[in-house]
């Protein structure tokens, strides 16, 4: 579908007040400073993704949670692998050595920071367009970033020349970055629209 | 002074030695690449659906067998002879199982299958095809030689 500047415009306020309640959350469970981009919202040709993701082949860790409910799509939280470190450290409490590819627990910690994120985005989306959405299982990933989001565009085994979504960059002090995208599906994007009456 | 040539997702590029042809982060795409080892010429697809089945518009270089067609007009347009032709394929990877999901629509294993489809239409022998699993490939090609160099993260690298 076409969007128009004043479309863009609202889903930049979804994103901001989303993903404002996502960065609280974090910092409320690392007791941490977290600050927050202004969220872009892109309609690009996939094509362009590498120049919102940075390098392709750089490692980072992806949680994957799908957005089920009437206005359906995908939230996807993304960190540099060192920033995911951090986090786990922050999280256990301890500074030993752990490997986010093969540790369990570690990753399980991961997955659980990506639920707590994605959730207090999508209470704050239901409560701006009175859609219930509720977060899938998430997954995760710990990988080529390119490689990760080519899986989590592809998944239904169509593409439009187009992806929009929205980005959020999330910075905590010390040496935490991290990138929280959603992308609504096709149809979800009407609906979320029309019940902000737009 | 050899240059390397980055292919992006959904694109293709060709290339002449000693230049190498990249493509980065693949994850269920697949990376085709083909060369004429006798003139030393070659391209590489980076695809990212099996077929465009008839899906006007959009980026041909998308799929696998319009991106086949693209790549072979241009490889056969630097004289490459289409006899010699070989390839060798990565990618096709399966990034993420969610519990309790059908596995039939993996679109790694659709696209593994639909490229090798094309290669078999062109009568190109399929050397390499170094695909699934679930992990992510940087690839490098080297159009002289035909080597293939497969990067992973976790997963090591190796010259095929």
């Amino acid at each position: 579908m076409e969007v128009t500047q004043f479309q863009l415009d609202a889903l930049r306020e979804i994103g901001n007040i989303g993903s404002g309640n996502a960065a609280t959350a974090l910092s409320t469970l690392l007791q941490r400073r977290i600050d927050m981009s202004v969220p872009k919202v892109w309609a690009v040709p996939f094509e362009q993704v590498s120049d919102i993701v940075g390098q392709l082949d750089m490692p980072q860790a992806v949680i994957y949670v799908k957005v089920e409910g009437e206005a359906s799509g995908k939230a996807v939280f993304f960190f540099p692998v060192e920033s995911a470190e951090i986090v786990v450290h922050a999280l256990f409490g301890t500074s030993e050595p752990m490997d986010l590819y093969t540790d369990e627990m570690a990753q399980s910690a991961l997955k659980e920071v990506g639920n707590i994120l994605v959730s207090s985005f999508l209470v704050a989306l239901t409560q701006f367009s009175g859609i219930p959405l509720q977060p899938s299982v998430p997954a995760l990933a710990v990988d080529m970033i390119g490689a990760i989001l080519d899986a989590i565009f592809l998944e239904e085994g169509t593409l439009d020349d187009t992806v929009l979504f929205i980005d959020t960059q999330l910075s905590g002090i010390p040496k935490i970055e991290g990138q929280f995208i959603f992308l609504p599906d096709e149809g979800s994007l009407k609906k979320l629209l029309g019940a902000m009456g737009l | 002074m050899s240059v390397i040539i980055t292919v992006g997702m959904a694109d293709y590029k060709t290339a002449r030695s000693p230049d190498l042809l990249l493509t980065a982060g693949l994850g269920s795409c697949i990376g085709i690449c083909i060369h004429d080892p006798f003139l030393k010429v070659g391209g590489m697809a980076h695809i990212m659906l099996p077929m465009a089945s008839g899906s006007l518009g959009g980026n041909p270089a998308k799929y696998a067998d319009t991106a086949m067609a693209l790549l072979m007009k241009e490889i056969a347009s630097m004289g490459a002879n289409k006899s010699r032709l070989r390839a060798k394929i990565a990618g096709g990877a399966q990034m993420f199982s969610f519990p309790g999901k059908p596995q039939i629509l993996k679109i790694g294993d659709r696209n593994a299958e639909a490229v090798e489809l094309e290669l078999k239409k062109y009568g190109i022998p399929l050397l390499i095809a170094d695909i699934g699993g679930s992990f992510g490939r940087t690839i490098h090609f080297d159009v002289a030689t035909g080597d293939l160099r497969i990067r992973t993260i976790n997963h090591g690298e190796k010259v095929v």
